[in-house]
């Protein structure tokens, strides 16, 4: 099987929130209640257990080339966010049961009847994405609408952008696309535009996102992490200071007891 | 109305006759991913935003130089209760006492054994402890279970499952066998060793596991928190053995052993803030709120409890204050260190500043510029 993922261009996402209701309505995700959170036009607010697809809002203060919105200087980005289904998935390393899989898309999947809920994948994204919904108990993510791809279909985000703002598809076919979105607005002369974590080389704390982003702005405009780590990259100095720590340990330990003795054994 | 044909009532079939509901009910099951989720509250599966905290206009948190996305968090927040800080101490306790058991076991004299079963004893019912507190986070006991349905070397949870599930299953081997006579005694004593050999990973990996996470504050510390852990594990444990009644004989063996970890707590805690320090904005729950009330309060504690059990003079009275400190201190700690990491999630400033400091991937792999191409310094809208 090749591998799968989205290529997300904020530039033409027009805020619809299309794909947020498809997802929602293929996966049966249930309501979150209806909140206003008075965030621009973001109801929604972030990804979590019943959140896969996320569109944020950004309204800034600087224009955009070629466009007039009538109001000055101001200009409008957009984005659906996701699961990125990391190449190197901070979840997936953490899972201790095994509930988190990589698929034969090369996409990350939470199985729901083996999670046990320990929550130990929700802080390791470094994105923020994975969430344990708190009257259920168990994790939830976006699965890459794994049920639909597997019959060939495309994941019900992707089908009902209206934009082609998600595109889904071979991972290589994605990066080709992207490569030619890029040069375009370059040419056009956003020049601000750039790929986030489109493979290793973009994004190495990661290994590279199956599901990327074109954007124009920083990553921190759009609650991006801009230098995003799986912690296992740095877990080595932490079980060495365990190991310098068990010698300590030890020393206390055999330290006291020699003191302790006066020979009357 | 039922979905079976030869189960309906002769009014079902008029109504569906007259009215055409000839809808299979069946199709209205709800069978995609997301509706395996159980839903008893809707608000509570969604409260990070709430209704309105402050007036949105009023809302400063974006300044040019460090942009966020409506100032709301750019990672989650631990999702773990009271039970998991409480676990982080009782679990350190029991390595570190049932280490201590196996030091005076092999090396000890004759007269120190009691002490040394005190230490087995201790080292046992926290590691029950332990279990009944992961227990309690998980929701039930088989979910426990689960966490040993795999092993999974990059994941200190499943490591730190294994580990104390060994230990505890050891350790009463141990207590239970340690003195019979021969195959059942010599199985009960390495059942014990291993135990107590276990118990050092056991106090070390709790770190680990707060290291090994997104949440800024926690992985930050990690080349500091697994030793101050450690410590304050040697710390508490010499201070409940030694709160416990004991002779003037083992009196020498937990004197030497309880200042040791005292002093190597409060000299570890302040390199923990020092490693944290070095992005300021991931410090800041050490100093702020209420997880910097509970850091300030262990530290003043743990400095206390060192410095009355340094002075001269042996009294009951002055030892016993000085243990309490000393356990006060480490329990406040847990807490500090569980409560920091979750304000330090909540701030987005916190992920992202160290991250354009190059404390992100790039302290690891060596790339310093952000997933933009582009340095800290870089000046916002370069759109024009
Ligand atoms: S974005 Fe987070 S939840 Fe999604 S695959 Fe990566 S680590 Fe896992
Ligand atoms: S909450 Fe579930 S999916 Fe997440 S790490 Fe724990 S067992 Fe794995």
């Amino acid at each position: 099987m090749s591998r799968k993922g989205f290529f997300t261009d904020s530039t033409v996402c027009i805020g619809c929130k299309a794909c947020e209701v498809a997802c929602k309505q293929w996966n049966q995700l249930p309501d979150d209640g209806f909140q206003f959170t008075g965030m621009s036009y973001d109801q929604t607010g972030d990804l979590g257990c019943s959140t896969w697809r996320h569109v944020a809002f950004v309204e800034r203060p600087v224009p955009m080339p070629g466009h007039s919105t009538g109001v000055g200087d101001f200009s409008w980005l957009m984005v659906s966010d996701v699961c990125k289904h990391c190449q190197r998935a901070g979840c997936l390393e953490a899972c201790p049961t095994g509930a988190i899989v990589r698929t034969e898309f090369d996409t990350v999947y939470v199985q729901p009847d083996v999670c046990n809920g320990c929550g130990y994948c929700v802080v390791g994204c470094p994105f923020g994405v994975i969430d344990r919904r708190p009257d259920d108990g168990r994790a939830w993510k976006c699965t890459l609408c794994y049920d639909r791809i597997g019959e060939g279909m495309t994941p019900a985000c992707a089908k009902a952008c209206p934009t082609e703002s998600i595109v889904y598809g071979d991972l290589d076919v994605l990066h080709e696309r992207a490569d030619n979105r890029l040069r375009e607005l370059h040419s056009q002369g956003i020049i601000s535009a750039y790929l986030y974590g489109k493979d290793a080389k973009n994004q190495p704390g990661t290994g590279g996102l199956n599901a990327f982003f074109l954007l124009v702005d920083r990553p921190e405009a759009y609650n991006l992490p801009p230098d995003p780590v799986v912690p296992t990259m740095k877990a080595g100095q932490a079980w060495g200071a365990v190991a310098v720590g068990a010698l300590g340990m030890a020393a206390m330990a055999v330290g006291a007891v020699l003191l302790g003795r006066r020979g009357d054994s | 109305m039922s979905a079976r044909d030869g189960d309906d009532t002769f009014l079902d079939r008029l109504q569906r006759r007259s009215d055409g509901r000839n809808v299979n009910p069946a199709l209205g099951t709800l069978l995609g991913e997301g509706a395996q989720q159980r839903v008893t509250d809707l608000d509570r599966a969604n409260p990070a935003h709430g209704f309105q905290a402050q007036v949105p206009s009023h809302f400063v948190a974006d300044t040019a130089e460090a942009p966020s996305y409506h100032g709301l968090a750019a990672i989650k927040q631990p999702v773990w209760i009271a039970t998991v800080p409480a676990y982080l101490f009782v679990g350190g306790v029991a390595g570190a006492a049932s280490l201590l058991g196996l030091a005076i076991d092999v090396l000890g004299e004759k007269s120190m054994e009691p002490l040394a079963r005190r230490c087995r004893l201790l080292g046992t019912a926290g590691d029950m402890l332990s279990a009944g507190l992961l227990i309690a986070d998980l929701g039930r006991p088989t979910r426990f279970l689960n966490m040993l349905r795999v092993f999974r070397p990059t994941s200190p949870m499943s490591v730190g499952s294994w580990v104390l599930a060994l230990s505890g299953a050891l350790n009463s081997v141990g207590l239970v066998l340690g003195r019979s006579r021969g195959v059942l005694g010599v199985t009960g004593k390495v059942a014990g060793y291993s135990a107590a050999m276990l118990g050092m990973p056991l106090a070390g990996y709790t770190a680990v596991l707060l290291n090994n996470t997104a949440i800024p504050l926690w992985q930050s510390t990690r080349r500091t928190l697994p030793l101050f852990f450690m410590a304050s594990a040697s710390a508490s444990a010499g201070s409940l053995l030694s709160l416990a009644p004991h002779t003037e004989r083992e009196a020498e063996v937990l004197r030497p052993y309880r200042l040791a970890g005292k002093a190597a707590e409060v000299v570890m805690a302040h390199a923990v803030e020092l490693d944290a320090r070095r992005a300021p904005e991931v410090a800041r729950p050490l100093s702020e709120g209420l997880s910097g009330t509970l850091w300030k309060t262990s530290r003043a504690c743990s400095l206390a409890g060192l410095v009355v059990d340094a002075l001269p003079g042996r009294q009951r009275w002055k030892q016993v204050a000085a243990d309490m400190l000393t356990t006060v201190g480490a329990v406040a700690a847990r807490f500090a260190v569980f409560h920091g990491g979750q304000a330090s999630a909540r701030n987005p400033q916190a992920t992202f500043r160290p991250q354009r400091q190059g404390h992100g991937a790039a302290e690891v792999t060596g790339h310093a510029v952000a997933s933009d191409g582009k340095p800290w310094s870089f000046p916002l809208p370069v759109v024009r």
